[in-house]
């Protein structure tokens, strides 16, 4: 695989090993500039430890890896400003409430002071919380604080978004809102890598990749993936197609 | 009640406090640190004084004195200075605390059948140590002049004359007062109070915490067998830790028991029961770990340590203080202890804090088993 | 290093910490107590010492010897009988602490100009207050004897002796709250930094905040600022909170420069907050902290000098002790406190601060790794 300008994400032979268990057994993939990647798997399958270890949450045991242009060993820091995160659990403070969150990242992305005010407006817009943006966080319902989230991901602009399953707990309304936006994102140029283990919500990514218990199985748009794991069955999806190959790998 | 419950929440209770091994291990370190220090390092006793000299006379007689002094087992003559300003800068620094500050004319006085100051400089800051020492001081003095006035008897050919009263001190349950005898057997209280209460403080918080409480509740337990099978481990982990203390004093430290160890077992099992009931209640009532913690720190560490008559009289404490005293249970428990390892008293002495300390166990857990219930467990 | 960054973590730390009323209670509430309660217990001053009498011998010169006890302040005849088990079992139950029995001949001994003995039992429990006892029981029993004697001779007998002028410096009155509350400034000061530190990162290593600083850019040096300065200025407020209550409260003079008080407080911070930042690297839940925590301070405190004093140890824990960033604290505080001595003096402990406090931070922030593995 050649490095070009294109890939946003580029990820080379990535293994991480806990102890004597292996979650990620040498992976190889890449995400091009403005796409929405999907990471699937189910539970267990080394998804969230990839995209930890593509954050700079965890260190990679070998492999290397490239976001946004920079190593993610050599050049941790140039990796953290490029990038914004959102993870499973909420992961904002509960204590403080949303206008103090959103003030505390301005502040740890070193956001330019003159720009406060306008990316303040624009996240508590976005995420529809401007009328509770006084009350305790832990108080709002878990769709909003998700919001309060994600737009505290996007405060600082970032050229790639991490979401890891961002849409586990929240109602169908919710979920397809939040699609709607995600690809907003993508049409402004802003990569997007996501993990689910929801299979009709990863039709709307362009490109997939799907693991299992450390190994890649399948890679490629939703449509290319459906056509090579069930060819000849019409109108198969990809939960389909997971689960065959759910069947295939299993010894 | 069914034995059956309370087992099953007693291996539930078990399988947490074996998983945290770290808390565990810190559950008998801390204890045994205790013992180990209090009876090798910490003492209150006063020895070996460190005392500097100025002797300004040099003449037979104030080297006389300064003999005397360095044979006292309770001063040690660490050196000569030659001014007072020097004995100022070692007090200051700490190197001594003590200063003897002999002026010119000493032996001229004496020898003349005449008074003769001489200046005792001595750092106070530590009233324990002040106080002990001064007692060693005005002592010393007394028998000093004892000799003298028989000397001066003696060369104007008087009979000698004896003291009108001869006071013979004996001591009585520390024969040799040591700090150790008492602060070993005092500590065992801290302990139980660190292993009993502050451990099971969190362990009913945990399952408010953890939201088991709901689950708990739906379960056909009752309060009674929920806050036994809470109980039981830590009443053995606290039961070892006082066999360890008392094993410890008695091989190490040379503190021996005068009374029955039978004695000792119960009234130590009542103890710590009492410590566990005011734990659980702790628990129950706060609802958070960190807020127990900090509880139990301030209403079981503190107090037995300081309101119990351990190391701090309270004879001396103002009487607000005295009338709380008289509610911590650590008090009772180091009446007994005292009883059972300075004194050599029995069970007719001592029945009255036995008394208490049921009475108080009853009313704690009795506290407990009515938040709960009105929780509907 | 950004110092935008640094101030939206002490902010929110703030934020967080002050919110919670139980909080803001705790924070006031317990260095005030604290002192309180220290400021009234820890005392040694010997008053009320009391006494059961058993007088066999019923004269002058016996009722002379009780009224020398029952006179002196510091004594109290609590008892009196004839049976002498009465009074050793009122011993035994703790009702008095010392026995005075006279035995029937004791005048007719003493009017023969020999020495009569009388014997005093001491409840030995707990030594050093005995050891206190028996010092007092002794002044009274010598200057009685110096009444006697004088009153047989008829005069005052003039010979050489030793007249012994004490002073007491730095505690003229050997008041207990002098020495034990500016060692509770330091207490407080060392209990609220450890904990307060720990559990702060702890928290958001619980709730998942941690992770989401991980990916920020926030570098390790900002985080540790972020999350100790909060610590720094609480502990600071609170030692000026606790100097005030003892100087105006408790009357405790502060005989010494304010300036070397404070420059001593923020060196022992760097040692304290060190190891709360240590607690935080190797606990992961608040409980295992909060025992931690626990381990830590038990042997700073017993071996600081705070109660028990460090000559009485043995020399290899006295070796421990220069280990002990709180002993040196203490030995400055008090110096300042008591004796009003300055840095001439109290260089070396400024300098074991320093050294200590340098090598405990730098160990702590080493371990302090910004990654979750």
């Amino acid at each position: 695989m050649t490095p070009s300008s294109d890939d946003a994400i580029l990820v080379q032979d990535l293994v991480k090993r806990f102890g004597e268990f292996e979650a990620v057994k040498g992976i190889t993939f890449s995400v091009r500039r403005g796409e929405i990647f999907g990471l699937l798997g189910s539970n267990g399958s080394g998804k969230s430890t990839t995209i930890r270890m593509l954050c700079g949450i965890i260190a990679p045991t070998s492999g290397r890896a490239r976001v946004a242009g920079y190593d993610i060993e050599s050049q941790s820091e140039e990796v953290k400003h490029s990038i914004g995160y959102m993870s499973q659990k909420f992961s904002l403070y509960e204590d403080l409430t949303p206008f103090e969150n959103i003030r505390f990242f301005l502040g740890l992305y070193n956001v330019d002071r003159s720009r406060w005010k306008e990316r303040m407006e624009w996240v508590l817009e976005t995420a529809r919380i401007t009328e509770v943006k006084d009350r305790l966080t832990r108080d709002l319902p878990q769709g909003w604080r998700q919001r309060l989230a994600l737009g505290c991901a996007l405060l600082h602009r970032p050229e790639i978004l991490f979401l890891d399953e961002p849409t586990s707990g929240v109602d169908p309304v919710t979920r397809r809102h939040f699609w709607g936006f995600i690809r907003e994102l993508s049409e402004q140029g802003i990569t997007v890598f996501v993990t689910t283990h929801y299979m009709d919500e990863a039709e709307n990514c362009d490109r997939i990749v799907m693991i299992d218990l450390g190994t890649i199985v399948a890679q490629g748009s939703p449509a290319q993936i459906i056509r090579e794991v069930c060819p000849g069955s019409e109108g198969a999806d990809l939960n389909e197609a997971f689960i065959t190959l759910m069947a295939r790998s299993a010894p | 009640m069914s034995p059956r419950n309370v087992g099953a929440v007693m291996r539930k209770e078990f399988n947490h406090i074996v998983r945290d091994p770290r808390s565990l291990i810190l559950a008998f370190i801390i204890p045994l640190s205790l013992i180990l220090l209090f009876g090798y390092a910490l003492s209150l006793d006063v020895e070996n004084v460190r005392t500097v000299i100025v002797d300004h006379d040099r003449t037979r007689e104030s080297r006389d004195l300064v003999r005397h002094l360095a044979s006292s087992p309770y001063f040690r003559v660490q050196g000569h200075l030659e001014s007072t300003a020097e004995v100022s800068v070692v007090l200051d620094s700490g190197t001594a605390a003590v200063g003897v500050i002999i002026p010119p004319g000493y032996g001229r006085d004496i020898t003349a059948d005449r008074s003769s100051p001489i200046q005792v400089l001595v750092d106070a800051s530590d009233p324990n140590f002040s106080n002990i020492t001064l007692g060693y001081l005005t002592a010393f003095i007394n028998t000093y002049n004892q000799r003298l006035l028989l000397k001066f008897l003696d060369k104007n050919g008087m009979p000698a004359i004896e003291p009108p009263v001869d006071g013979r001190i004996r001591v009585w349950f520390n024969e040799d007062l040591q700090s150790r005898k008492f602060i070993i057997p005092g500590i065992i209280a801290v302990i139980i109070m660190i292993a009993g209460a502050m451990l099971t403080s969190l362990v009913i918080a945990r399952e408010y915490e953890a939201g088991t409480m709901e689950t708990i509740r739906s379960l056909p337990l009752t309060a009674v067998e929920f806050l036994l099978g809470k109980a039981v481990p830590y009443f053995f982990i606290a039961m070892t830790n006082v066999l360890i203390a008392v094993l410890l004093g008695q091989v190490l430290f040379d503190v021996v028991m005068k009374a029955e160890f039978s004695l000792m077992m119960a009234a130590s099992s009542l103890y710590i029961c009492v410590a566990l009931a005011l734990g659980l209640l702790i628990s129950t009532v706060t609802r958070s770990q960190l807020l127990a913690n900090q509880g139990a720190i301030l209403l079981t560490y503190l107090p037995s340590l300081l309101l119990s008559d351990f190391v701090f009289p309270v004879t001396n404490l103002p009487r607000v203080l005295q009338l709380i005293s008289s509610i911590v249970p650590a008090t009772y428990y180091i009446e007994i202890l005292n009883g059972i390892y300075l004194k050599d008293v029995g069970f007719a002495l001592l029945w009255k804090d036995f008394a208490v300390m049921v009475l108080m166990l009853a009313v704690l857990s009795g506290l407990s088993l009515f938040i709960l219930r009105r929780e509907g467990l | 290093m950004s110092w935008v960054r640094i101030r939206e973590l002490v902010r929110k730390e703030f934020i967080i910490l002050f919110r919670d009323e139980r909080n803001r209670r705790v924070l006031v509430m317990a260095p005030i107590i604290m002192i309180l309660v220290f400021g009234y217990v820890v005392n040694y001053d010997v008053k009320d010492i009391r006494v059961a009498v058993v007088d066999q011998s019923r004269t002058r010169e016996s009722r002379d010897l009780i009224d020398a006890f029952d006179g002196n302040r510091t004594f109290r005849v609590v008892e009196q009988s004839a049976d002498q088990d009465d009074m050793e079992r009122s011993l035994l139950e703790g009702r008095v602490d010392m026995v005075l029995r006279i035995p029937p001949d004791m005048a007719s001994r003493i009017r023969k100009g020999k020495a009569a003995p009388v014997q005093i039992l001491v409840d030995g429990s707990v030594s050093n207050m005995a050891s206190m006892r028996i010092a007092h029981t002794a002044t009274v029993l010598n200057d009685y004897n110096q009444t006697m004697i004088r009153r047989r001779a008829g005069r005052t007998m003039e010979y050489g002796h030793v007249d012994a002028r004490v002073r007491t410096w730095y505690n003229p009155t050997m008041d207990s709250k002098n020495f034990f509350v500016p060692a509770i400034v330091a207490f407080v000061i060392m209990l609220i930094s450890l904990l307060l530190t720990s559990i702060a990162v702890i928290r958001e290593r619980e709730q998942g905040t941690l992770e989401q600083l991980i990916v920020s850019p926030l570098r390790p040096v900002e985080m540790i600022l972020g999350k100790t300065i909060p610590y720094i200025v609480i502990s600071l407020v609170q030692m000026t909170l606790v100097t005030i209550l003892a100087k105006y409260w408790f009357s405790i003079p502060i005989a010494g420069s304010l300036f070397l008080m404070f420059t001593a407080t923020c060196l022992f911070l760097l040692s304290t907050l060190g190891v709360g930042l240590f607690i935080s690297t190797v606990s992961s839940t608040q409980q295992q902290a909060m025992m931690t925590t626990f381990f830590f301070i038990l042997p700073f405190f017993m071996l600081s000098g705070f109660i028990f004093p460090i000559d009485n140890m043995p020399v290899v824990v006295q070796w421990l002790t220069y280990l002990n960033p709180l002993r040196f604290f203490l030995m400055i505080l008090r110096g300042i406190f008591l004796k009003g001595i300055g840095f001439n003096i109290l260089w070396p402990q400024y300098l074991a601060l320093v050294v200590l406090g340098t090598a405990l931070f730098a160990g702590a922030v080493a371990r302090f790794r910004k990654r979750l593995d």
